[in-house]
């Protein structure tokens, strides 16, 4: 479990709250002006305050590789990416401390303007895929089956992997293809030249 | 006005609890429910309370107003009627 500030946050505003919901609903006190300004508090304030706090905890939460592994289907891809021994690039990358425990969030978000939103109505359709279709089928069945919806874009390797920087343009393929890449035309990983992200990874 | 407040109570109580379940587990089930049916079950509770507050204070400006009516129908009431005239002296007979 993982309890940040805003988790915190969230559990003081709930419990506050229902201690004086508790107390209104057991006692049944007269309608009171102390009454009304305890249940502004018990229906208003802290609830509000536990719903901004603990939305936004569910948001960060989110990004936690182990949200993103909770799903059985996902079992594989959790497993390989936090494999020591793992060589494929999403472990590569997992190893590496800049992406933390959001490894899975890193590389699979859409940035942009509207990039979080983006990205959240798309882990919604996972949700519903996984509910509607994936939710009663084996790991191996489901293994065969997933991919991913569109091309992996080189704009997402390239947030870290400027093509500015010196050491990248000293690789030929690099230098020959670097129009295309930043036009996005072709992909680093995928059907490029970096192989598979996960080992068994499909094309869409 | 209680009853619908005890509704608003338990309601929010509801609402705290899906909110406080995806915050101590979050898998998505909880974070959805936290986020979705949470979050409506917690405004629907909000808004009854705050549906409240307006009859309350609906009422108490009326009784107000009221009261000040009643004031001012006591002060009609209580303004001295006008004095009869008085009793023109008799003239002096010549």
């Amino acid at each position: 479990m993982h309890l940040d500030a805003f988790a915190v946050i969230a559990l003081a505003g709930a419990v506050a709250s229902a201690l004086i919901l508790i107390w209104y609903l057991v006692a049944r006190p007269q309608l009171t002006r102390v009454t009304k300004l305890a249940l502004l508090l018990g229906i208003g304030v802290f609830p509000l305050t536990t719903a901004g706090s603990g939305n936004y905890a569910g948001f960060e939460a989110t990004k936690h590789r182990e949200f993103c592994g909770s799903c059985h289907v996902m079992t594989p891809y959790l497993d390989d990416a936090t494999d020591p021994k793992s060589t494929g690039l999403a472990a590569i990358h997992t190893r590496n401390a800049q992406f933390g425990e959001e490894s899975c969030y890193t590389c699979h978000a859409d940035y942009g303007m509207f990039g979080t939103i983006v990205t959240k109505m798309g882990g919604m359709r996972h949700v519903y895929l996984y509910l509607t279709e994936f939710r009663n089928k084996t790991l191996a069945e489901a293994k065969a089956e997933i991919h991913i919806l569109l091309p992996f874009p080189s704009s997402t390797c390239r947030r870290c992997h400027t093509t500015s920087a010196p050491k990248w343009s000293e690789v030929g393929d690099h230098a020959a293809l670097l129009k295309e890449l930043r036009a996005g035309e072709v992909g680093c990983v995928g059907e490029g030249c970096h192989g598979p992200a996960h080992p068994w990874s499909k094309q869409p | 006005m209680n009853k619908w407040l005890r509704a608003s109570a338990v309601l929010t109580l509801v609402a705290l609890a899906m909110m406080v379940w995806s915050v101590l587990r979050p898998t998505p089930l909880p974070v959805m429910l936290a986020m979705s049916l949470g979050q409506a079950v917690g405004t629907a509770a909000f808004a009854i309370y705050g549906y409240i507050v307006l009859v309350d204070l609906r009422r108490i400006r009326r009784d107000a107003r009221r009261a000040r009516e009643l004031d001012a129908q006591d002060r009609v009431v209580d303004v001295p009627t006008a004095e009869p005239a008085a009793a023109k002296p008799p003239e002096p007979e010549s």
